[in-house]
């Protein structure tokens, strides 16, 4: 388990460190050009090059490469251009916006499409439930982009219930985490209706059934605990994406998060910026893989012992 | 086809007041893509205390859907059923809501394949305690553990109390159907009904499967319904059969009186896909065909 462990953190680090070393060659063969954004369409030649040279920018790659290493290894990011503040604080500062966000999109995920996939699963094959089928489709085709501003024109519009951005209020995070909720409540409740109507007809459902056990413990008990292990993955790859920044939801929405920072960072081409935001979120994202992962076993005794055989 | 005259044993009068299981002129209807299939045509039959009677036929002949009819387990928008299933009076056609409080009480099951009939992600001690539960609300936590460990000890399986922590994958298909049986007997039934207990099993096994349900029946005085496909196996622990094909029962009576003297060509048939095995044919050469050979 420790040696498992040990591995699987190593191979996280090295993923980072790989994500993080791509995206510093990519920025900067992207088109565009941190000094033209810093000093403004105005600046003289002689002024970008001083603003290149302070920035170190008229380095060579290689050598650009290895002072961002030296600082990585200390954990300095270097400094944002834009918010003239250590890149990597910038980006920690807006991290709990984000993951306030993603907690919020995930629990309310989950507590609609598990009891509606079950409640299809149920009905599978009825008249009522092709209905649910039209709504979950209908669901997945919406672009966040269009769903975000429908929610955003009826309850913070034309019905002003609900503030139209920002996080000053708890009432703030409804439309957006509603926003994010729609496409994947569309896509886990029919994850979910797929796995429970596969265990509502398995054998052991029907020999339960047969030694008296009420359709209650049937329905959560039994067909959930087997249908626990790929929707816990999906859930959990979902949340695992959320916490990089909706960017899509959070630029809506004026969300202060990762998300909204990203889009900033590259409109400015701030690379240590951008380079602070993506190696924070792939940490992130790969920490919560990690202990999804490590929650496998207790939802599956039969990865338990593979797991306890192989080590 | 008296009672009396049982070959293995004797019924006594004071059981046959109601019999356990009263099946009359039942009829399943199965709606499937091909449209509406008769799979079960009105058959009728009855169990006794601490009978066996035993549907044979062969794959499709409506003997396994029969077993699922009668126990209310086949899904209630796919099969119509019509006719009556009595347990001790109560008939659960006319009434499918009351076979909830038949089911595991008076009739327990015990499936065809041991390997997927019970919960994967559960222990057999988690689903065997629940089924002690559901018959014993009121017995403490100790005592249902105690009451499982002894079940399981009743079926003959070894360090009772260490296997309740086990999952069913850490078992063999053999093992498994110990377990399945034992879980039946949780509910104290008085009617087992076994469907293929054995098919999914090695021929080692099955005879100790077998073994241990005999044993159960003469210490307990349980009925069971046996659906079988197994000659040897019917011939083993039936008081009664019952030949089924296409639906309905084409020939009925005691088991000896069957096998010796057939009097339906399909029965014959069935008795002539038996192998040619030691004492066996001693009494199938009588009546049945003289080639050993499966058709």
């Amino acid at each position: 388990m420790a040696l498992y462990l040990l591995r699987r953190v190593g191979q996280s680090l090295l993923t980072v460190f790989l994500t993080v070393s791509t995206v510093f060659v990519l920025i900067r063969l992207a088109p565009g050009d941190p000094a033209t954004a810093y000093a403004g369409p105005l600046a003289t030649t002689e002024e970008l090059a001083r603003i290149r040279a302070e920035l170190g920018l008229d380095r060579p790659l290689p050598e650009q490469f290895l002072v961002f290493l030296r600082g990585l290894a200390t954990g300095d990011l270097g400094t944002s251009y834009s918010f003239q503040a250590p890149a990597l604080d910038v980006v920690l500062d807006r991290l709990p916006f984000t993951i306030t966000l993603a907690v919020a999109a995930i629990l309310l995920t989950t507590a609609v499409a598990v009891p509606l996939g079950v409640w299809m699963a149920r009905r599978a094959d009825t008249t009522r439930e092709l209905g649910a089928n039209i709504v979950t489709v209908a669901g997945q085709s919406m672009p966040d982009f269009w769903s975000g501003v429908m929610l955003l024109t009826f309850f913070a519009v034309l019905l002003p219930v609900l503030p139209a951005s920002g996080f000053a209020t708890w009432g703030g995070l409804v439309l957006p985490a509603t926003t994010i909720a729609i496409l994947q409540i569309a896509l886990i409740s029919r994850l979910v209706r797929r796995e429970m109507a596969a265990n509502l007809t398995a054998p052991y459902l029907t020999v339960a059934r047969s030694r008296g056990v009420s359709e209650r413990a049937l329905v959560w008990r039994y067909a959930m605990g087997n249908s626990a292990i790929p929707v816990l993955t999906a859930l959990g790859t979902r949340f695992a994406s959320m916490v990089n920044g909706v960017v899509v939801v959070e630029v809506v929405f004026a969300w202060p998060g990762v998300g909204s920072l990203v889009v900033r960072a590259l409109e400015t081409r701030d690379y240590p910026l951008i380079q602070a935001t993506v190696l924070v979120t792939a940490a992130l994202a790969i920490l919560v893989q990690l202990l999804i992962d490590l929650a496998y076993p207790l939802f599956d005794p039969r990865v338990r012992l593979g797991k306890k055989a192989a080590a | 086809m008296t009672l009396a005259a049982s070959g293995r044993r004797h019924a006594r009068p004071a059981d046959t007041a109601a019999p356990l299981l009263d099946v009359s002129e039942l009829q399943i209807e199965l709606i499937t893509d091909a449209g509406v299939v008769r799979a079960v045509d009105g058959v009728s039959f009855r169990i006794e205390r601490g009978e066996t009677v035993t549907i044979i036929g062969e794959s499709g002949s409506g003997k396994s859907t029969t077993a699922m009819g009668v126990l209310g387990l086949l899904p209630a928008d796919l099969a119509v059923l019509s006719g009556a299933v009595r347990f001790g009076g109560t008939d659960v056609v006319a009434d499918p809501a009351a076979i909830r409080a038949v089911r595991g009480r008076t009739v327990s099951l015990i499936p065809q394949d041991p390997m997927t009939a019970l919960s994967p992600v559960h222990t057999i001690g988690r689903q065997l305690t629940e089924a002690v539960r559901l018959r014993r609300p009121e017995l403490p936590r100790r005592a249902v553990r105690e009451r499982a460990a002894e079940l399981l000890d009743q079926v003959r399986i070894p360090r009772p109390a260490a296997q309740l922590a086990t999952y069913p994958h850490q078992l063999s298909g053999g093992m498994l159907q110990r377990v399945l049986i034992a879980i039946a007997l949780a509910g104290e039934p008085e009617l087992l009904v076994a469907d293929e207990p054995t098919s999914a099993l090695d021929v080692t096994v099955q005879a100790g499967i077998l073994d241990i349900l005999l044993e159960l029946q003469e210490r307990t005085r349980i009925g069971i319904l046996m659906i079988t496909h197994d000659l040897g196996v019917a011939r083993l622990v039936s008081d009664r059969i019952h030949v089924m094909r296409d639906g309905r029962f084409v020939e009925s009576g005691e088991v000896e009186a069957i096998v010796e003297a057939p009097a339906n060509d399909y029965t014959r048939m069935l008795l002539s896909a038996v192998p040619r095995l030691g004492p066996w044919d001693e009494g199938a050469a009588a009546g049945g065909p003289t080639s050993g050979e499966s058709r």
